[in-house]
């Protein structure tokens, strides 16, 4: 258990239930936040990410279930062990928000409409902090503010539909704010918005990391956030974590077929025409259809018997190297992609 | 949760390839229920000389309101009709005005809500600002006054029953319309040059088809309800035709409502059971046809 | 009023947007009244008989001859065009003269002055009754979904829905007046009793058996409602923040899921009226309703036709209303 680790996930398994059928959303999930550390878990969508996201919060849907694993939270004082926790008991939301505070994908349907934003953030701030009425109001506005909302004021009053896409985001992420958590957790904060105003929210993210010495979740399937943003990197394919490790470690020797298709299929500016696009072949498995043992198998270039058998185990590529942080793989066949 | 966890683990469920609508509907045990009285009551109607050897107006006023026994089932009325044998045969006039309406009205409110809501424009504004004005007056009294101009006959009603009816359902099928329609699908047909007719009818109708149903269904029951209410405030089908309404106009009078309860209790049973049992098909239905319910 | 109010607790609109917006909506009315009008009159025109056999009394129709029944006809513009006619008739209800009823002689606007209040109590009482009760019983079922409160519940409903609103009536009547003895058997007072805490007895029964059966819908809406209104993104996020269950359900998910319940009020008045009209008649309830069954058992057209027209106007006025109440409680709904 290093020292500087604040969220540590372990062999979590997630299930949805339906009339008929149980999805094992989530198998064997391992991974760990650090301090002031940004981890980017990555993956196409119905890979489980936003699971895993919720599973931390303990917001999942009524048929989805924490079946077996750990969620550790490493506060100052205490250590929690979150799994274990009643949802929506009172530990659990005493967590929420003052310790680990979440933002979501599409801030127009995150944000009641019939709320002002200045109300929905003091609601906040009221749980948590004991701050009198006027207090809280002045807070609501300097959170605005500091999250680079002009005329926080006035906005301050407005509903989240007079709102741009772009300061709905920054307005919940002033919410999120609102009580100094340690950890965020962002899922895919901004796929709902243009490109030039993504920028602009993950500029204010890493400001709020360096300024609060704040660890962040950050949920994407976007590979370019990834190697902008990403201090830590989590690969996740239909439940699993296939690889993780620092964000150097994956990005320049991907050891998994998966990770490395991932990168070889991404167009890179300036690179023209003629660079080699290759598309992952094959599709998702069916989630209630899956294939048996390593889920990536039927598209994988690697793929031997075992592979079709059994699911991998954790394997570590640096295991010689005691220094390092531990670059793990899902793999049988992980060697001969590093010989590449 | 659990059970499901271990049938999964041992592999034996596997995902259904029956028709989901059926598959829905056959678990809908209410549905079903209500299907079974349905046609129960409706069987009995169809087959009232079969079971009973009486003649629905029969007079016998030597058997005045006679409680129920062995000749007579029901009991008699306050002239000696046979109770059960009226409630047999007047389910077949009530449940002839209930269904008769709602297909008639479904017939107009489709087709004009297909077709308008579709091309929008003066014919869509027009229609939608009528079935507006229609709708603003209260049923009973839109009814009841197109009784008083119209007299008092079973295919008037029916006609009138038609005639106020009809706004719902062209304003149900009109925002199915309107959601269809912008469908890409529809763009295509249109690039190919199709006519506003046989786009609307032939490929954008069928995609509504359910919801619509579903709403024949609830307004033969509103239709019944209605009737009753009419005919026993003695505005509806004329009282010398029995219907369940018209069984209960009786009911006005206070002695035979405190004193003879089977001339009107057994009626309003049958009612609510009959209205309840077609409720619960139409239930049944919207829930198989929904896409957005789970399994 | 109830959802006004609290509408204005959480939060408030600029009151200089809201008057331009009242003023358009009831510009809208004025057109429709006169389409509505019209309409109106054609069916007094399409009733049987006219005027001339409203004024005259039966007896004396026998002995009066054809040219002098002519001559008057000719007077009172009868044979006048049919807009003609119309514009008479629209100036003078607009003056206030609606005409006079051909059983009693007195005029359809004292009439109607007369009733009109034992309708508005019931009908008042009904409502408040059906929209409380609904409303609460509907989240009640919502927040228990899939339980044994939410399924007694939705059956209940379910028969309720099916029961014919005047068997309910004919039922409570045997089983409260007759069995129990516990309350008056009709009318709206007993003379000599008069006041309102006096006349409740009365006023019970009648109320809670409209009201009642309008329940059932309610509470199915509200059901409904709640349960879309607890799917929708903002209530995880409102988890995310910590507060207690209590808050997210009540404050986010029910002030969200009440705005199409409040709407729905204003599309049960046709419901009410109509209800009011049978109910009124089983309970001998002198009001508008049993002014109007008679009324048409006995084709007294001015009443007929005056009643319609009110109840028609009422509910278009009820209908901008509710626009109103949701403009205030739905912060998105343009006001330009």
């Amino acid at each position: 258990m290093k020292q500087d680790t604040i969220v540590e996930v372990k062999d979590l398994c997630v299930n949805f239930y339906t009339n008929q059928r149980c999805n094992k959303a989530l198998r064997e999930v391992s991974f760990s936040i650090r301090k002031a550390r940004t981890l980017c878990i990555v993956g196409e969508s119905g890979c489980g990410k936003s699971v895993t996201a919720n599973s931390i919060m303990q917001l999942l849907p009524d048929l989805g279930r924490i079946e077996s694993g750990t969620i550790t939270y490493h506060g100052e004082d205490e250590t929690v062990h979150i799994e274990k926790l009643p949802r929506n008991g009172r530990k659990m939301r005493s967590l929420r928000g003052e310790h680990i505070a979440m933002i979501f994908q599409d801030p127009m349907t995150a944000l009641n409409p019939v709320f002002s934003v200045g109300y929905q953030i003091e609601e906040m701030i009221r749980e948590h902090l004991e701050l009198s009425h006027s207090r809280s109001s002045e807070l609501a506005v300097k959170l605005l503010k500091d999250m680079g909302v002009p005329l926080p004021e006035q906005r301050v009053r407005e509903y989240p539909h007079q709102y741009s896409g772009g300061m709905r985001q920054r307005a919940m992420i002033a919410m999120a704010m609102a009580c100094a958590p340690k950890v965020l957790i962002a899922d895919e904060p901004t796929t709902a918005l243009d490109v030039t105003i993504q920028a602009q929210i993950f500029e204010l993210m890493l400001a709020l990391k360096e300024e609060k010495q704040m660890a962040i979740l950050l949920i994407t399937h976007d590979m370019g956030v990834v190697a902008e943003l990403a201090d830590d990197v989590a690969v996740m394919y239909m439940g699993n974590i296939v690889e993780s490790g620092t964000a150097e470690q994956v990005m320049s020797s991907p050891s998994h077929p998966y990770t490395r298709a991932l990168l070889d299929s991404i167009p890179v500016l300036g690179r023209g025409k003629a660079q080699n696009l290759e598309p992952i072949r094959g599709t998702t498995p069916d989630p209630y259809n899956r294939p048996a043992g390593c889920q990536f198998e039927p598209r994988c270039d690697y793929a031997t018997e075992l592979c079709r058998r059994q699911m991998p185990t954790e394997e570590s590529v640096n295991a010689s190297d005691r220094e390092e942080k531990p670059h793990m793989v899902r793999c049988f066949n992980y060697k001969e992609l590093t010989h590449v | 949760m659990d059970r499901l966890l271990t049938l999964e683990n041992q592999g034996k469920l596997k995902t259904s390839t029956m028709n989901r609508s059926v598959r829905k509907l056959s678990a809908n045990m209410l549905a079903l229920v209500g299907l079974a009285l349905f046609l129960l009551i409706l069987t009995a109607s169809i087959a009232a000389p079969l079971i009973s050897s009486y003649e629905p107006n029969a007079i016998d006023l030597k058997h005045r309101l006679s409680p129920p026994g062995e000749t007579h089932l029901l009991g008699t009325d306050q002239i000696g009709r046979d109770i059960f044998t009226r409630i047999l045969y007047g389910g077949r006039i009530s449940m002839f005005v209930g269904l008769g309406s709602a297909i008639g009205a479904a017939l107009i409110g489709v087709s004009l809500g297909t077709y308008a809501g579709y091309t929008r424009g003066v014919l869509d504004s027009a229609v939608m600002k009528l079935s507006e004005i229609m709708m603003s007056f209260p049923q009973i009294i839109l009814v009841s006054i197109l009784v008083t101009i119209a007299g008092q006959s079973l295919w008037n009603l029916i006609l009138i029953f038609i005639l106020t009816g009809w706004p719902s359902m062209y304003r149900m099928t009109r925002s199915q319309m309107l959601s269809i329609r912008e469908q890409e699908y529809i763009q295509a047909l249109q690039a190919f040059g199709i006519g506003s007719f046989t786009i609307s009818f032939k490929h954008m109708l069928p995609n509504a088809i359910g919801p619509i149903f579903v709403n024949i269904t609830l307004s033969t029951a509103m239709f019944i309800l209605q009737e009753a209410a009419l005919s026993f405030l003695g505005l509806g089908v004329p009282l010398e035709q029995a219907t369940w309404g018209n069984i209960l106009n009786v009911a006005q009078d206070l002695n035979i409502l405190r004193n003879a309860w089977w001339v009107w209790l057994p009626v309003g049973v049958v009612i609510t059971l009959f209205v309840m049992s077609v409720n619960f098909i139409g239930d049944g239905l919207r829930d198989a046809a929904d896409p957005t319910q789970v399994g | 009023m109830v959802l006004v109010a609290i509408a204005a607790v959480t939060n408030t609109r600029g009151g200089r947007f809201m008057i331009p917006f009242i003023i358009r909506k009831v510009l809208v009315l004025i057109p429709m009244l006169f389409v509505i009008s019209f309409l109106i009159f054609l069916g007094i025109e399409l009733m049987p008989g006219d005027a001339v056999d409203f004024m005259i009394p039966p007896d004396a129709l026998a002995t009066i001859s054809q040219a002098d029944l002519d001559l008057l006809r000719a007077e009172l513009g009868l044979d006048d065009p049919f807009l003609v006619r119309y514009g008479t008739w629209i100036a003078q209800v607009v003056k206030g003269d609606f005409g006079y009823s051909l059983q009693s002689g007195v005029s359809v606007r004292d009439l109607l002055a007369q009733k009109l209040p034992a309708t508005i109590e019931l009908s008042l009482a009904a409502l408040v009754i059906s929209t409380l009760l609904g409303s609460l019983l509907g989240v009640v079922s919502a927040l228990n979904k899939g339980r044994l409160g939410d399924h007694v519940l939705t059956v209940a409903g379910m028969i309720g829905v099916a029961i014919p609103q005047f068997l309910f009536g004919l039922v409570m009547i045997v089983l409260v007046v007759f069995q129990m003895e516990l309350l008056p058997v009709g009318g709206r007072m007993t003379p000599g009793n008069e006041a309102f805490f006096q006349r409740l007895d009365h006023l019970i029964l009648p109320a809670t058996v409209l009201g009642l059966s309008m329940t059932a819908g309610v509470m199915r809406y509200s059901r409904a409602s709640m349960l879309d209104s607890l799917s929708k993104e903002f209530i995880r996020t409102a988890r995310s923040k910590g507060i207690p269950e209590w808050r997210v359900n009540l404050i986010h998910g029910l002030r969200v899921a009440m705005t199409p319940v409040a709407v729905l009020i204003g599309f049960r008045l046709p419901i009410l009226i109509g209800g009011s009209v049978v109910i009124e008649q089983v309970f001998q309830w002198p009001g508008v309703g049993q002014m109007f069954v008679a009324a048409v058992r006995s084709q007294n057209t001015p009443v007929i036709m005056m009643i319609a027209f009110f109840s028609v106007s009422i509910v278009l006025v009820a209908s901008i209303l509710v626009d109103i109440a949701t403009a205030l409680l739905d912060p998105r709904v343009k006001l330009s």
